[in-house]
Formats: C-alpha cells, structure tokens, sequence
C-alpha cells in the first residue's frame, strides 16, 4: 500500500504538469566566502581546509531530510574524471543510487574511498572502460573520493536518505519543489562539517521561503 | 806526605763530584725522554685510534646516509600514498595496515640479504604506524608486518608524533641467542586536509655493524642503546659491566662523543662512543668502538726499553765522557793544587829565610849600634888626650903637626861610629823620623856657606838654581844629612877649578833636587854599587857610607836618590823628597 502510493508519487513528481498540491521551497544558504578570484569557466573542486572538505567556489546542497522511502530503481549517476578531477567534483545522490566513473582522461585512474559510509576500490582502469566501472551508495554519509594514482584528486559524494535535494548555485539560491507536505528539517550541507537545518511546516501549492543564515 | 794524600783526596772528591753532576743531568735526560716518548706513544695511539674510529665512523655514516637517504625517498614517497592517507584521514585504520602492506611488499618481502649486503639493501624488518598521540597502532596481523616483542614495540612509542624524519635504534630479542640492534627509521605523515602530522611510519632494519678495517687492531663495535650495550663479541657479563661504565661516562662528560680507557677480560682497551642519532626522540643510542690497548701498550713496553736502553748507554757513554772530561777538567785544578802546594811549602821556607835574616839583621844592626858605643867612648878618651898634648908648649913643630893629623884622625873616626851608628838604628828599624815642612833651599844655602868656608885648595865655583823656600815633608836633621853627604862628595870628587851646579824645583808633589859637579866619572861597572856600603873611590878619602846613608834616609822620607848621569867630567846625583803638603804632619816608620 505504501510503496503504491510512493510509486504513485513518484509519477506524478516526474510529471511536469502535475496537478497533485506539492509543496515547494526556496531561498538562499549563507556561504562561506570564497577567496579564489572569480573565473570565466567556473570549476568546481574539492578543498580540504583544516581537515574540512568542501567545494571551492563554495556551494551547499540542499535537501529535505528523510527518511523517505527508497524508489524502486533510480537513475545511475556519474562522477567522471576529466582533467585529474572529479566532474562533479560533490555529488548528491539518494540511498541506493548508482554511480558510474567513466574515466574521461587519457591516463588510468583507480578510484577508491575508505569512507566508512561506503568503502570500495575500483582499482587501476583504463580510459573507455566497459562497462563503465560503478558503484551502487546505499548508506546515507558522506564517501570521499580519491584516486590511487593522483593523490591530489578528491570527490565528494553526499550521500542522502531523500529524493528531495538541490545543489544550490554559487550564490546560494535554491529551490526545491515537488515537496511533500507536513512538517520536515530542511537541511543546508556546507562542507563536511557543517549542515545546518531548519524546521519547516510544508503545505500543499505553497511556496516557503527559507534562508540558512 | 800527608798533605800531598789530603791534596789527592781534594782531587778524587772533585772528580767525584763533577761526575755526579754530570750523571746527575744524563739521568734527569734520560728520564725526561723517556716520559715525553711515553707521552707521546700514547697520545699517538689514542690520535691513530680515534682516527681509525672516525675513518669507521664516517664510513659507516656514509652508508647509513645513503640508506638513510634511499629510504626517506621510499618513506616518503609512501606516506603520501593516497590510500594511507584515505585509511589515516578517513578513520579507516583497520585498512591503514593492509593498504600500508601492498605499498611496502618489497620492502618487506625482499629476502633478507647476507649481512655483507645489509648495508645496500632496504630490507625492512618490520613496520608500524603511530597514532596521534605517538603511540604504535597495533597491526591486525603482525606477522605481516614484522614480529616485534612488546618490549621492542614499546620502545617504538614516541611522546610525540615527530616533524622530521627520526632515527632510533632499539633492542630486541630476536633469537635465543642473544639480542639484536635493529635502527629504526620514523618518517611523518601529514595529512591532506589539515597539514598537521597525523600519524608516523616507522620501518625496523637490521643496523649496520662496523666492519674492523684494521688487520692488526681487533676493534670491537656495537650499539649501546637503552642503557644496554649490543656488543656480540662480548659475554653477556661484560657487556653488563661495560654498559654501565659507558651510562656513567656519557651522563658524565654529556658530550655527542668521547673516548675512555677501560679494562676489558683483564686487558686494556681504548672505548670510543659517538651518538648515532642525535636529536633523536627515541632514546639515545651510541656507537661503541672497542680496540685494544694490548699492541699500543706492548709498543710502549717496548719503547720504554729502548728509550731505556738508550738512556743507559747515554749515561754510560755521560759515565766514560764524564770520566774523560772529569779528566781533563780537573788536570789543571790539580795541578792548581799541586802549584798551591809547592807555593806553600815556597813561602813557608822564605818566610822562614825572611824570620833568620831578619833575626840577623837585627843581631847585626845591635851589634853595629853596641860596637859603634863602644868604639865612641875610646875615641874621645883618645881625642881628649890629643887635645890635652897639643895644649903643651914643649913640643917640636913636627910634633904638633903629627898630633893635629892624629886629632883629625880621630874626628874622622868619630864621624864613621856616628853614620854606623845611624845606618844601624835604621837597620834595627828603630829610626823614626817626623814629618815636618823643612825648608830645603835653606838647607842648602847653609850646606855651601859651610862647604864655601872650609880650607881647600880647589877653588870650586858653585852655580845654584832654585827658589827661596822650597818645602819638603820630613826630619830637617836627616835632610840636611842627605844634602850634607851629596854636597859634600861633590866637593870632594871636584877637579881643581870645577864647578858644582844645585838645582831644586817642584815637580808634582815632589821636591828634586839635582847636585852636579865637575870631575873624573864614576866607572860604569862602580857605577852599580856607589850605593852599597863602604864603596867609596878608591883614590879619594873617604869611608863610603855617605851616599849609603843619603839613600837610606831617602827611601825613609819615601823618596829616591839615583845617579843620573856620570861621564864627560860630569856627575850629578838627583834626590827625590816628598813635598810638604800645606799643613801635614805625622810620623813615619822606617821599614
């Protein structure tokens, strides 16, 4: 019954022209500032800064914490390694999703994360690898990723036990819709050790405003 | 007799005492050679030795560092691996072993090479990781990672994580054998994300041993580390014993390196220790180099004798050269001695001529004195009769004649006793004059006044040259017989018509005064004795004492009379008087 009606859900989340009362919520995540001079081509990568990971320019991922029930299928992510860095270098995905890391270099990479979220080692591949080495990230947390070979080159994939997560822009300005009502946490992932939450009180067709100070 | 064997004795005692002296400073040679040789035998030993030990020290650094070096690349290169980092960083540390055995397999897994390679080869031991805190993080499978006792693991543990690399040694009961000396090598891990050192690998190898180059020094090497000595070589009880002389040595001189003597199975040896790792936060750990005095010391022996032997053969040759010298030297002190003696025994029988012609002299001149008294009372008795028969009338012409000659006879004789009478009290040495201003030029005028009036047919001319007053120091009664005799002898050896010439002056502090007169020289061969008694010329009257008397009265005013010149119907005579110092007096005893 439950998984019906979840199945249902999700259906209809994935109908652009749904009719069904779906909550929504938007604002902005105070980020930290960003001291790198701003660039035409925006990169994204993983810092580590007093041992703490985030993404320069900085950005937070967004998401209504669960638990939500896990779909039956989810689409297969990828985390490719294109000039020795991770693209994208921070990476949301729900419990039970795929990742696939096609080695878009021409040099070989070995992929691995002693993360206790999730542990693996895809050792040494080949560019064009078939099939495309992947992973399936089943635990809520937070998996480093880091290649054998270059040990510069650090990924992050967040982990989350929800469907409903957005990787805010460099501004900070999210928005998430689609949202089911009632009362939940919203909550703002900054860097590895920084997530702030707030309460929110969702209701159907009504947009929320929400700012993370 | 006794005097020459006191003489030989003086000389013996001499000889003696020069070769004493002589021996004395070969002896304190020899020695002196001897300690400055044995000095330097052993500064020398202890310089070749401490030279042998920093040739193998340095050796044996060269190698370390080489593998040092080797490894800290390979530590290095290793503790950025991405998966250790992952396993430290991402609180995996059950992983950190396994990830850590893939990267250090052949390190590991290398056959442990004969000892001779050790020193090229990276062959690990063993390895740990340290936590956070210094502390070792146990393996999950030791024996994949080398075996270590808790003992040795707990010598692992630092108080905290090292910034540096870190070499330590530690000891460790590999076999039942005994214990071995692994050095250990501890690298630190920075992390990624922080910077911050979050861990430290340390890898065990077997430590090196010194190689003794020296085919002759057989040079022990071990490690002392942890207050235990590693010296294989060496019983377990030795090993003990040196050990705690070494902690005392090192907490003593607390210097990186040093060097002691210590006593070894009953022989001595030499103990140089170097710190291996200073600056190290493991615990201190020395180099011990053991080499054995016994070659040094038998060098010393051996040097001693002959630094003996030379110094014997020194003293002999000093001995026979002293001997030889003692010789020589004391030849002429002994005939010094020998020349001392004869002129003793010389003087002493002069002196005793000297006491019997004095004792002679005397007699003589008491005699004279007693024999001129004697012979005075007669002649007055006689004159007194002359007199008394010439006083009468009765007499022929011829009569008085003889009686006037036989009168002047006797004035003539009375004048003799009266020189004889003088000359003996001076010989007697009991004249004693004064020493008064007398005027001498007035002597003189009064002398030719006297001679100017006296009944002769010679008709002398007298030619005088010399001031009014002329001062000389002594007796006017002897002076005025000097001048008398002088003047009258030249008076009386005049030719007729002569001439007599007086000169007096002032020379100095000297009164001379020079008499010539004309007439028949003095022979020069009578020359030499005018002065001495009773000489006087042949032909003329006269009873040569005068001029004996002029000159002894001279020298007893310390003066001189001399003839200066006789030949050509020339004589004249000088006289030399001491001139009277303004305001002297005193008296003068005849010598």
């Amino acid at each position: 019954m439950q998984w019906c009606w979840l199945v249902s859900f999700a259906i209809c989340a994935l109908l652009p022209t749904s009719v069904l009362a779906e909550a929504a919520v938007e604002g902005r995540v105070e980020l930290p500032k960003s001291h790198s001079a701003p660039v035409v081509v925006q990169r994204y990568e993983i810092i580590t800064k007093g041992g703490v990971l985030s993404t320069s320019p900085p950005v937070a991922v967004v998401y209504l914490d669960g638990p939500f029930s896990k779909p039956k299928s989810l689409p297969t992510k990828q985390v490719a390694q294109k000039d020795l860095a991770f693209l994208p270098s921070l990476l949301p995905v729900q419990a039970g999703t795929k990742v696939e890391f096609p080695n878009l270099d021409d040099t070989y990479h070995s992929i691995f994360s002693y993360s206790p979220a999730k542990r693996f080692d895809l050792g040494r591949y080949r560019p064009e690898e078939k099939p495309i080495p992947s992973e399936v990230f089943d635990r809520p947390g937070l998996v480093t990723l880091r290649c054998d070979i270059h040990e510069h080159m650090r990924g992050l994939i967040l982990v989350l036990s929800t469907p409903y997560f957005v990787v805010t822009d460099a501004e900070g300005q999210f928005r998430l819709s689609g949202l089911p009502s009632g009362p939940h946490t919203l909550k703002a992932w900054i860097d590895s050790k920084t997530t702030r939450e707030h309460p929110v009180e969702l209701k159907g067709g009504g947009t929320l405003h929400v700012d993370f100070p | 007799m006794s005097s020459t064997a006191l003489n030989q004795r003086g000389v013996a005692s001499f000889r003696t005492k020069l070769l004493a002296a002589i021996m004395l400073v070969v002896s304190a040679l020899a020695a002196l050679g001897l300690y400055f040789t044995e000095r330097k035998v052993m500064g020398d030993a202890e310089r070749d030795l401490r030279l042998d030990f920093q040739a193998e020290l340095s050796s044996l650094h060269k190698v370390q560092e080489l593998r040092h070096a080797a490894l800290a690349e390979r530590c290095s290169a290793l503790v950025s691996k991405p998966r250790i980092h992952a396993a430290l960083e991402d609180n995996a540390l059950d992983l950190l072993y396994p990830s850590a055995k893939d990267e250090l397999r052949d390190l590991m897994e290398e056959e442990e090479p004969a000892s001779k390679q050790a020193a090229s080869s990276l062959h690990a031991r063993f390895y740990r990781f340290l936590d956070g805190a210094g502390g070792v993080l146990s393996p999950p499978h030791p024996k994949d990672v080398g075996v270590l006792s808790a003992r040795a693991e707990a010598q692992l543990v630092l108080t905290k994580l090292p910034e540096t690399q870190q070499i330590g040694y530690l000891s460790e009961q590999a076999d039942p054998a005994g214990e071995t000396v692994d050095e250990v090598m501890a690298v630190p891990i920075f992390s990624t994300e922080t910077g911050n050192v979050i861990s430290a690998l340390v890898v065990g190898f077997k430590a090196f041993e010194l190689a003794g180059k020296r085919a002759d020094a057989e040079m022990r090497s071990g490690i002392w580390v942890n207050r235990r000595l590693h010296l294989p070589s060496l019983p377990p009880s030795t090993q003990a014993a040196l050990s705690s002389e070494i902690a005392n040595a090192v907490a003593r001189f607390d210097r990186p390196q040093s060097n002691f003597t210590v006593t070894v199975n009953g022989a001595l040896h030499l103990l140089f220790y170097k710190r291996l790792n200073p600056d190290s936060l493991f615990s201190p750990a020395y180099e011990i180099c053991l080499y054995p005095l016994a070659s040094s010391i038998a060098r010393q022996h051996r040097l001693r004798w002959q630094v003996g032997g030379a110094g014997a053969l020194l003293l002999l040759v000093g001995f026979v050269a002293s001997h030889i010298v003692a010789a020589r030297f004391a030849v002429p002190v002994e005939q010094l001695a020998v020349d001392s003696e004869k002129n003793r025994a010389q003087r002493k029988r002069a002196e005793a001529a000297l006491a019997s012609t004095s004792e002679e002299l005397k007699r003589s001149a008491r005699y004279s004195a007693d024999a001129s008294h004697q012979l005075k009372s007669p002649v007055t008795v006689l004159r007194a009769g002359l007199e008394t028969l010439l006083a009468r009338e009765d007499f022929t012409p011829e009569v008085y004649d003889e009686l006037s000659a036989l009168l002047h006879q006797t004035y003539r004789l009375t004048g003799v006793i009266d020189d004889l009478l003088l000359l003996s009290r001076m010989d007697a040495g009991h004249l004693q004059i004064g020493c008064e201003p007398v005027n001498l030029s007035h002597l003189v005028e009064e002398w030719l006044d006297d001679l100017g009036a006296l009944p002769d047919s010679l008709a002398v001319k007298i030619e005088k040259e010399f001031p009014a007053e002329l001062y000389v120091a002594g007796e006017k009664r002897y002076t005025s017989l000097i001048v008398q005799n002088l003047l009258e002898n030249a008076r009386k050896y005049n030719r007729p018509g002569g001439r007599i010439r007086v000169v007096a002056r002032k020379e100095n502090n000297w009164v001379v005064l020079t008499i010539g007169n004309t007439g028949r020289s003095i022979a020069p061969r009578a020359q030499e004795h005018i002065f001495e008694r009773f000489s006087a010329g042949a032909n003329v009257s006269g009873h040569g004492l005068g001029l004996n008397l002029a000159l002894e009265l001279a020298r007893l005013h310390q003066g001189h009379l001399r003839l200066l010149r006789s030949g050509e119907d020339w004589t004249e005579f000088e006289a030399r008087l001491p001139a009277a110092p303004p305001g002297s007096d005193g008296v003068v005893k005849s010598a």
